[in-house]
């Protein structure tokens, strides 16, 4: 059962959170802020080019605020923020905010995707594995969950493209929809999966799922090693426990054990280590959006990296720091909810 | 159970196949490229490879260029031009007719406003302008309807309207519809803001809309009045991935692939379906040694400038290690530019490059050499540390990413830097102004980026802009290419050449030399 806290208490819990959250995202800012201004990479050339007279340098630096000092700068950002304004991105010219409304749900689809794959992925070998340790499945088990660590994922985001997509014409090709629904897209929440069921437009539909389906694959293999291995681990020990031998000894069935006590006591890891893994996958993958022409958060971090694009960077870190801390609390909330010992 | 699992396979594998087998849509031209280095797509800001590209066929000039004959102008916008008494001003009489994809008639204050904004707003292209001597506080007494379908262009700068035709074919003078950009301007800035990611032009095509990091999707602009472009659309795709670009133009999903490795281009070779082509581009690649480095004494004496021409492995690199890609081109006017040096007097040949050292007592010399930390620069630097060790020289790479490797050669602070160099527009004094003056005066040309003091060659190449004979013209460039292919601390070694690979139905896509001159207006498949 759990614990019934007084409003008052719950008001200050809550309160507590807040803080705890605004100060983590400001020292993220802060820091992300700093390290964008490390980098020996000057911004107004990045914008200007190499060719431009240094009138036109100058009024650019001007225009990008790098002639105020670092102090200066990091407050006028934080003031515009607490506003509401991200500020504009130097590498696409456009609103940081609007550039992550396209970037995110790209990103935040093929996560989902990926997680919910590698979440059940990992919990099944890890079943398998756990029922017999030593034998065949927990071998086979292992073998997997080592190849999805260990093999590079922009190298099987390729190989993927040349089996599925070239050779054998199961997967469409890199991009999230094919050209032509360039046209036709419905302009929605840019989840494509969840607009064209909304639009009823069931060939959209298989068009993005012909797309998602392969670097999902790709990324939930990855997801799913980690998983499968701290979920191994986990079962293994509840196992070994003396209810699951007394269950055994009232001649309860082995997958009964399992499902009826074992994986409620698991619940909690299972939770922190989906959370974990789904805000990682959030962070937007680099290597298989490039691969794939994903145009998703870790590509468009990534290049305003290379631009050294502050507005760009400090707004895309703060959604990724957002999502780790909201995982984060929603992870220790649900585990609570399902693990008393954690209360 | 086996069953199961198999009949669920065989189910998905149904659900998907018949999905990816799609080609490109008919009509549209899709291009697998690059495109995240998209700042913005305003004619008077845009100076980005992908930009200046699809500039070309957003909006037009005054006058352009022949796509089949670069160094010849043709009428676009402007149906005549006749230089004034002066020899300072162009009177332009506008094309009849014309109007925008708007469908808003040309007006000889659209040319007037294009102009003259392109300058106030001082964005990265906005120097080309400047050459004419059109600075913010003076364009507007130098720019004036004549008419009602003339527009008079003056200019202070001491050039010659041969010149001054040359600018004004530059993507920067593109001509904007004032009524629309002006429709959509916020907060006094000219539709700079709306004009990043939309089009008003006169162009074959307009923008229908822009993903940053997507695609950019150009629709046909059937009025435009050099003739409607034969395709119904042009999807400019992002891919970063070159093996990515490449598995898609070879299943289909692309008709054209830009910027493929030199692997890749080799297995394409010959393979059913596509065609690889080779583009001559007007990038030249050069070594500079900076002269106003006080670090290593070396840099100042033109004994190693000498030894270092007869150091590049200039077939090794044309013809083996960047094969295709690269030709090999010693002076700074690219070959196909008006008043271009064809002849390469140097080879490689350490031998002689040892006897010049020896000569001038220098041994044990070791130079930092700043470069792009990606293919191909660097790998033409390694092959250069290679070639340079055959007669002593040790070159330490500082591999870089490019802004800081230009925010270092900008603030001379480099020892040597190995680049490439693109001309802005198709004249010969934009690389000649670049190589061949230094006047101390706060412009950074690269003459100055490398301490190079020349306060003759530089009066020569003032001289050779002022110039209004184009064959004495000609020659000026050619004798100041040739002093600074003999006597300068430049080594300008090899041009670049781009492959693309297209679908075989691909007929009718022209690429000239300069980065702006891509045409997809006659393209058909």
């Amino acid at each position: 059962m759990i614990r019934r806290f007084p409003p008052c208490q719950r008001a200050r819990r809550a309160a507590g959170a807040l803080a705890s959250l605004l100060l983590t995202l400001f020292g993220l800012l802060l820091f992300t802020f700093l390290l964008a201004h490390l980098a020996p990479i000057d911004p107004a050339l990045q914008v200007v080019g190499d060719h431009a007279s240094e009138a036109s340098y100058a009024a650019a630096r001007h225009g990008l605020g790098l002639d105020q000092s670092l102090p200066r700068q990091f407050v006028h950002y934080v003031w515009r923020l607490m506003h509401g304004d991200l500020g504009i991105s130097r590498s696409t010219g456009q609103p940081v905010a609007s550039d992550l409304l396209q970037a995110f749900p790209a990103t935040l689809e093929l996560a989902t995707v990926a997680m919910l794959g590698g979440g059940l992925g990992g919990l099944g070998l890890a079943l398998l594995a756990a029922r017999h340790p030593g034998g065949w499945s927990d071998r086979l088990a292992r073998v997997i969950a080592i190849f999805g660590y260990s093999v590079p994922i922009f190298w099987l985001g390729l190989i993927g493209l040349l089996l599925f997509y070239a050779r054998w014409h199961w997967a469409a090709g890199p991009g999230r929809v094919d050209d032509i629904f360039l046209y036709t897209r419905p302009a929605g929440s840019g989840l494509l999966l969840f607009d064209s069921l909304r639009a009823g437009d069931g060939e959209l539909l298989r068009n993005v799922i012909a797309h998602l389906w392969l670097p999902a694959t790709v990324l939930a293999l990855n997801s799913l090693a980690g998983v499968a291995r701290v979920m191994r681990a986990a079962l293994l020990e509840e196992l070994h426990k003396e209810y699951v031998t007394g269950a055994r000894a009232r001649g309860s069935g082995e997958w009964r054990i399992v499902c009826r006590h074992v994986l409620p006591n698991t619940a909690g890891m299972l939770v922190t280590v989906l959370a974990l893994s789904y805000a990682s996958l959030l962070e937007g993958a680099v290597l298989t959006e490039t691969v794939f022409a994903w145009p998703g958060i870790g590509r468009y971090l990534t290049t305003a990296l290379f631009a050294a694009d502050t507005p760009a960077i400090l707004g895309a870190t703060l959604v990724i720091g957002l999502c780790f801390v909201l995982l984060n609390m929603l992870a220790d909330v649900l585990a609570r909810l399902l693990d008393p010992r954690t209360r | 159970m086996k069953r199961t699992v198999l009949t669920t396979l065989l189910a998905l594998a149904t659900l998907a196949s018949p999905l990816s087998l799609a080609a490109t849509p008919p009509n549209t031209l899709v291009v697998a490229q690059a495109i995240d280095d998209i700042i913005s797509l305003d004619p008077a800001e845009g100076y980005e490879l992908t930009s200046v590209q699809a500039l070309n066929s957003l909006y037009q000039r005054l006058v352009q260029p022949d796509p089949a004959h670069p160094a010849t102008l043709r009428p676009a916008l402007a149906s005549r031009w006749q230089p004034t008494a002066d020899g300072r001003g162009l009177l332009f009489t506008l094309r009849h007719g014309a109007r925008f994809a708007s469908q808003n008639p040309l007006r000889p204050e659209d040319v007037v406003f294009s102009l003259s904004r392109a300058v106030k707003l001082n964005k990265a292209p906005a120097f080309i302008l400047n050459e004419l001597g059109w600075k913010a506080d003076n364009v507007d007494s130098y720019l004036r309807k004549a008419g009602a379908d003339q527009v008079e262009v003056r200019w202070p700068a001491k050039v010659g309207p041969a010149f001054a035709l040359s600018i004004l074919s530059s993507p920067v003078a593109s001509i904007v519809d004032q009524k629309t950009a002006l429709a959509n301007a916020q907060g006094g800035d000219e539709g700079n803001t709306w004009l990043k990611t939309h089009s008003a032009g006169s162009g074959p095509f307009k923008i229908r809309s822009y993903q940053p990091h997507e695609a950019l999707v150009l629709d046909a602009n059937p009025t435009s009045p050099g003739g409607a472009p034969k395709l119904r659309a042009v999807i400019l795709k992002n891919v970063a991935d070159a093996a990515s670009r490449r598995l898609l133009i070879e299943q289909g999903d692309a008709d054209i692939a830009r910027d493929l490795g030199v692997d890749q281009i080799a297995s394409l070779q010959g393979k059913p379906g596509v065609r690889v082509q080779s583009i001559p581009s007007a990038a030249i690649d050069y070594l500079a040694f900076n002269i106003a480095n006080n670090d290593n004494p070396a840099l100042k004496n033109p004994a190693l400038w000498q030894a270092a021409r007869w150091l590049v492995d200039y077939q090794g690199v044309a013809n083996k290690l960047l094969k295709g890609q690269f030709l090999v081109h010693q002076s700074f006017l690219p070959q196909g530019f008006p008043a271009a040096l064809d002849d390469n007097p140097y080879k490689y040949d350490p031998t002689r490059a040892r006897a010049i050292l020896a000569k001038a007592g220098l041994k044990n010399v070791t130079i930092k050499v700043d470069v792009f930390n990606q293919p191909p620069f660097l790998n033409i630097a390694q092959s250069l540390q290679a070639s340079f060790a055959a007669a002593g020289i040790r070159l330490e790479l500082v591999p870089a990413v490019g802004s800081q490797v230009y925010a270092k050669v900008r603030a001379r602070q480099q020892q040597a830097v190995f680049l490439s160099w693109t001309p802005d527009y198709f004249d010969p004094h934009t690389n000649a102004s670049a190589f061949a003056i230094n006047r101390d005066d706060g412009v950074k040309t690269l003459a100055w980026r490398s301490g190079w003091t020349i306060p003759a060659l530089s009066d020569k190449t003032d001289a050779a802009v002022a110039e209004v004979n184009p064959a004495r013209r000609a020659r000026l460039y050619q004798e100041i290419q040739r002093e600074v292919q003999r006597n300068s601390p430049f080594v300008v070694a090899f041009q670049a050449r781009e492959q693309l690979v297209l679908r075989s139905n691909v007929k009718g896509y022209v690429q000239g030399l300069n980065a702006d001159m891509v045409y997809f207006d006659k393209v058909v498949k």
